[in-house]
């Protein structure tokens, strides 16, 4: 009897803490065609706060994470052929006008003024999404684009040339609504 | 008779010498692999340009990355198996503390020896694609390969492929 009961509830709770992780995995947003499957996961303050804690960065280099909206692309380049990333094609737009990813360039300053030591700011580096990049066949490569943080919802359009001279038929990726990830209130 | 084994010996050498690679390494134009000189988990140091007897295998990891964490324990099966053959296999860690990368290696492959590009800037210099990315760089220090993302490198088709390109001078 008391088998049978301690065989139900740990069922519940199997069940709860499914539904749990089910409720707080991020939102994924993907597009998959015969060319392209293309990611995109909002990420949230915290928990980019604790990927770059884990890897020893110091608090102020944190606190500047929390000014930006973090999102982790995935691309696969399911073309016969070369697929061009350029970030510069990329466009991002709200119903009042345009936004722009934040650069690398702007990441390095920050950095610099924060006086972050070198290792640091080279892990970043690696974990952003690279800006241009030539995806051979069946290539798979992703990091994270970032932006200001913003409560307006935007669209993303991803454009990507294609072929050997980039003279294929280029590829537009549109994800609509996008919205910064916010951390849940404690 | 003679003649025939001979000619057959020679095309079955040449077929292998030419057999493609596989899945994720690409051949590329050739070029001068950029330095590479740093200090391993034991304070050795390790410069590539003055070991030019040899196809060497190098390869960038980091242990945030998923794939890195995936792909390190086959590497250390890879580099078991192929103990016997000329090929050096030069693992350089990227930027992260000796704490992190003892802890991390520890539980996926502790036969690993990794050299420490403590600042990230030897890996700067290689601009890899991304990480984990792997270089395969000939005796005359020329890069002539380069592998996209992760692989399964212990299964056969990796080492037998590796095997043949030590074999090779380029």
């Amino acid at each position: 009897m008391y088998s049978r009961f301690a065989y139900q509830a740990t069922h519940i709770i199997i069940l709860l803490l499914i539904s749990l992780q089910i409720m707080a995995a991020p939102p994924r947003h993907v597009v998959e065609n015969p060319n392209i499957k293309m990611v995109v996961i909002p990420r949230t303050a915290e928990q980019m706060a604790a990927f770059y804690e884990g890897r020893e960065f110091p608090a102020k280099a944190i606190d500047a994470t929390r000014d930006a909206c973090f999102f982790t692309i995935g691309i696969h380049n399911k073309t016969q052929n070369i697929l061009w990333l350029n970030t510069d094609n990329w466009s991002i737009t709200t119903k009042t006008g345009s936004m722009s990813l934040l650069s690398r360039e702007h990441w390095i300053q920050r950095w610099k003024k924060l006086n972050l030591q070198q290792r640091f700011q080279s892990t970043f580096r690696w974990t952003l999404l690279p800006n241009t990049l030539d995806f051979q066949v069946d290539e798979r490569e992703g990091g994270n684009i970032t932006l200001p943080r913003t409560n307006t919802p935007f669209t993303l359009t991803a454009r990507f040339a294609t072929g050997q001279d980039k003279n294929g038929e280029p590829i537009n990726i549109t994800f609509k609504d996008l919205r910064c990830a916010e951390d849940t209130p404690q | 008779m003679k003649k025939i084994l001979i000619f057959l010996l020679f095309f079955s050498v040449s077929l292998s010498v030419m057999a493609d690679a596989p899945k994720g390494i690409i051949k590329v134009s050739p070029r001068i692999a950029p330095p590479l000189s740093l200090m391993n988990m034991d304070g050795e140091q390790f410069t590539l340009s003055t070991n030019k007897q040899r196809w060497h295998f190098v390869h960038f990891w980091a242990s945030w990355c998923g794939p890195c964490r995936r792909e390190m324990p086959t590497i250390q099966r890879l580099i078991n198996g192929m103990e016997k053959d000329n090929i050096g296999f030069v693992i350089v860690n990227t930027a992260e503390s000796e704490d992190v990368i003892f802890s991390f290696l520890g539980g996926v492959a502790p036969d690993i020896n990794t050299l420490l590009d403590t600042d990230g800037l030897a890996t700067e210099l290689w601009k890899p694609r991304g990480l984990p990315s792997t270089y395969l760089v000939d005796p005359d220090g020329q890069i002539q390969y380069v592998v996209i993302g992760g692989q399964d490198w212990h299964k056969s088709q990796y080492q037998d492929f590796l095997r043949q390109l030590s074999t090779r001078n380029k």
